[in-house]
């Protein structure tokens, strides 16, 4: 059996109960059948065995999850970790939801079959997440009284907040303190935001100048490291980035894969497969197939013409655009398809937000490099240079050296 | 690669490998049938599988990404200018197995060296003797190597070269890049010892056991640069093979780059008397 660990976004439906002003999915009355998740699951698990792959991550969310109800999510879980364990399988289950109709009714599926947590999102300030009545401040008031409403009950809550031009005006310091004093958060991340889906005059808007966003992500990321870091506030993606420059396993976000289209799928209510949730609820030319139509999802994957694009871009991006010289192309191999997609009408180059990246990374890079010399200056040792042979060999002879095991072993 | 016996280790083609009485032996694979056959049932004494020419075939990576048998595989780029984007496709199977990229030093090579790099793929670096445009690229690389922090994995020789200054034992560069003859006999499909770098062969199987320690005492006593060359015990002529009269002025240049790099570590490890830790254990990658 492999390592390897292969993701699903699960969209059981595309609807939602709220109006936001940014999203990109298009919102349809329609629900996975729990008739339909048998086969749906012995599509997934025939192709875990295909590939020989032990676990499986759900990423429950939609439209909004919460839509299908408590009872629906617990069946759901039964239906899927039963067919799983006989396989000898698992699927590990995590949830995305707006949050807008929890209630203590949720509890007991969040605890059992999420263990404990859930994600969310919010942004600040928060101008365009909205109600159908009530608007934005409303939406924020209902959504701030289910925050505590989740974490009293002993929920783990980790939220996204998506960048516009609001919170580039408000600063990265009111950004920071909302998040982790007002809301009293110890675990949130930061997206950028692109115009993903059917072209809407509202998305122009979101659209922010590049060197004002490194900015304020970089004076984020300082403020998390003078205040955060050391006392357990987990800012994604920077905890990650510092892991990294740390020497330390780090889980960087799908965005900065070598290559996204092995890791994980998307599927929606219908059964539409495609490479990620932002592909398939937007964008039908690169549909792959339909997990219920077609009896195998490894052939799909292997044969769909659109997939082909996901696992040519890396390639093509090394070989076209200037990846192969940037100093970063180890962590971020070209950025994301969707925001390039969505930004350019082409996969096939780098990710629009590639200045952003570099100055997070070399932000990363520094704040990394700080903390590695006060570990050696405690530990006694001398600091290293900037760049010097001792750093670089202090990191390869780390638990980073590679493991080359005899066939025969 | 590690190898997990003192025995010489042979490099074998495959039908040859698939023979009694090999009790170290890596097969080289050059078709999908050679390369599942082994990945199926890789037979006692096999190290690693060295594979040759099939970068570009994306299903046998699908294949070698499954990896019940954890057999560690060697990918030699041959043309590595051109091939370069292609070691994309490892990712997956890296994550089941060893994997290192070797990289037969061509016009153009920094690019696969740059990419594996980035991939945190191992790399060993075939230098041969080197142009003048290669040896600008080997420049390049060695100054990633050395003070990239983002370039992770071994890139060897240079890797073994900088322990080899901290005195880890490992052998001169023959045995470093695997083409000492006498650890390392490399077979062609008849079954004969050839020579690395030539068409030199062996019939009895034996005259190549003293080769490298031959090869630098006839330069010595000829009063090739190898005599005075402050190098002589890591390089042991090396660079005067095949062609013995290839001026070594451009990789005595790497050598006293890494000496350099070897000497700051040393004093940035000895700048505080009171250090608490140990030199680094640098001999991760070719550890016997």
């Amino acid at each position: 059996m492999s390592g390897r660990v292969f993701s699903v976004i699960l969209l059981p439906t595309s609807e939602c109960n709220v109006a936001c002003d940014y999203c990109f999915e298009r919102k349809e009355p329609h629900r996975l059948s729990a008739a339909l998740l048998p086969l749906l699951t012995r599509r997934l698990l025939d192709h875990l065995e295909n590939e020989r792959i032990e676990e499986c991550e759900i990423y429950w969310q939609g439209g909004e999850a919460m839509i299908m109800g408590p009872s629906w999510f617990a069946d759901a879980g039964e239906i899927m970790d039963r067919a799983a364990a006989k396989r000898g399988r698992r699927f590990i289950h995590y949830l995305q939801t707006n949050l807008i109709s929890y209630s203590p009714a949720w509890n007991d599926v969040i605890r059992d079959m999420f263990d404990g947590s859930l994600g969310t999102s919010m942004d600040y300030p928060n101008l365009h997440r909205k109600l159908f009545k009530g608007g934005a401040e409303a939406y924020t008031e209902l959504w701030t009284r289910r925050l505590h409403e989740a974490k009293a009950a002993g929920i783990r809550v980790g939220v996204i907040a998506v960048l516009h031009r609001g919170s580039l005006e408000a600063g990265p310091e009111r950004f920071y303190r909302y998040f982790t004093e007002e809301l009293g958060l110890t675990d949130f991340q930061v997206n950028t935001p692109f115009p993903g889906g059917p072209a809407k005059e509202v998305e122009g808007g979101f659209q922010l100048d590049s060197a004002e966003l490194a900015s304020f992500l970089v004076g984020l990321f300082n403020l998390w490291i003078a205040e955060g870091y050391a006392s357990g506030v987990s800012l994604g993606p920077f905890d990650a980035l510092i892991d990294h420059f740390t020497a330390k396993p780090a889980r960087l976000p799908c965005i900065w894969k070598e290559n996204c289209s092995n890791q994980f799928i998307s599927v929606d209510s219908k059964g539409t497969v495609a490479q990620c949730d932002c592909w398939v609820t937007s964008y039908p030319d690169y549909f792959f197939g339909n997990i219920f139509r077609e009896p195998d999802l490894t052939q799909m994957l292997k044969s769909s013409r659109a997939r082909q694009d996901f696992i040519q871009r890396p390639k093509r991006l090394v070989e076209v655009e200037d990846c192969l010289s940037c100093r970063y192309l180890s962590i971020c191999h070209g950025g994301c398809p969707v925001r390039t997609y969505s930004a350019l009408g082409t996969m096939m180059a780098k990710d629009p937000y590639c200045e952003v990246y570099k100055a997070v990374f070399a932000c990363a890079e520094a704040r990394g490099r700080e903390i590695l010399r006060r570990g050696l200056a405690a530990a006694g040792n001398s600091e290293p240079r900037d760049g010097s042979a001792l750093h670089r060999m202090v990191r390869t002879s780390s638990s980073r050296s590679p493991n080359v095991t005899p066939a025969s072993a | 690669m590690t190898r997990c016996t003192s025995q010489p280790v042979a490099i074998l083609p495959s039908a040859l490998a698939e023979g009694p009485g090999v009790e170290a032996f890596v097969a080289v694979v050059r078709s999908r049938d050679e390369l599942y056959r082994w990945l199926r049932d890789p037979a006692p004494g096999l190290q690693w599988l060295q594979v040759e020419g099939m970068l570009g075939d994306s299903d046998i990576w699908t294949e070698a990404a499954h990896g019940e048998s954890g057999v560690p595989l060697d990918v030699v780029l041959s043309d590595p200018a051109l091939e370069f984007s292609d070691l994309y496709r490892l990712v997956d199977a890296c994550a089941v197995r060893s994997i290192r990229v070797t990289i037969r030093v061509a016009p153009g090579f920094l690019k696969a060296a740059k990419l594996a790099a980035a991939l945190r793929l191992p790399i060993r670096i075939l230098p041969g003797q080197p142009t003048t445009q290669e040896l600008a690229e080997l420049n390049e690389l060695l100054e990633l190597y050395l003070h990239q922090p983002m370039v992770e994995a071994p890139v060897e020789f240079f890797h073994s070269l900088l322990a080899t200054m901290f005195g880890a034992d490992s052998g001169s560069l023959w045995t470093i890049l695997e083409e000492d003859p006498a650890e390392f006999p490399h077979y062609d499909p008849s079954g004969r010892a050839r020579l690395p770098r030539s068409g030199v062969f062996d019939s009895t199987g034996t005259s190549f056991r003293g080769f490298v320690e031959n090869h630098l005492k006839s330069l010595v006593e000829q009063g090739a640069e190898c005599a005075s060359c402050p190098w002589q015990r890591s390089c042991a002529a090396y660079f005067k093979w095949p062609d013995p009269t290839y001026s070594c002025e451009g990789v005595k240049r790497l050598f006293c780059k890494v000496k350099e790099a070897a000497d700051e570590i040393g004093r940035d490890l000895a700048s505080r008397a009171d250090a608490k830790t140990s030199i680094p254990n640098l001999t991760g990658s070719d550890t016997r």
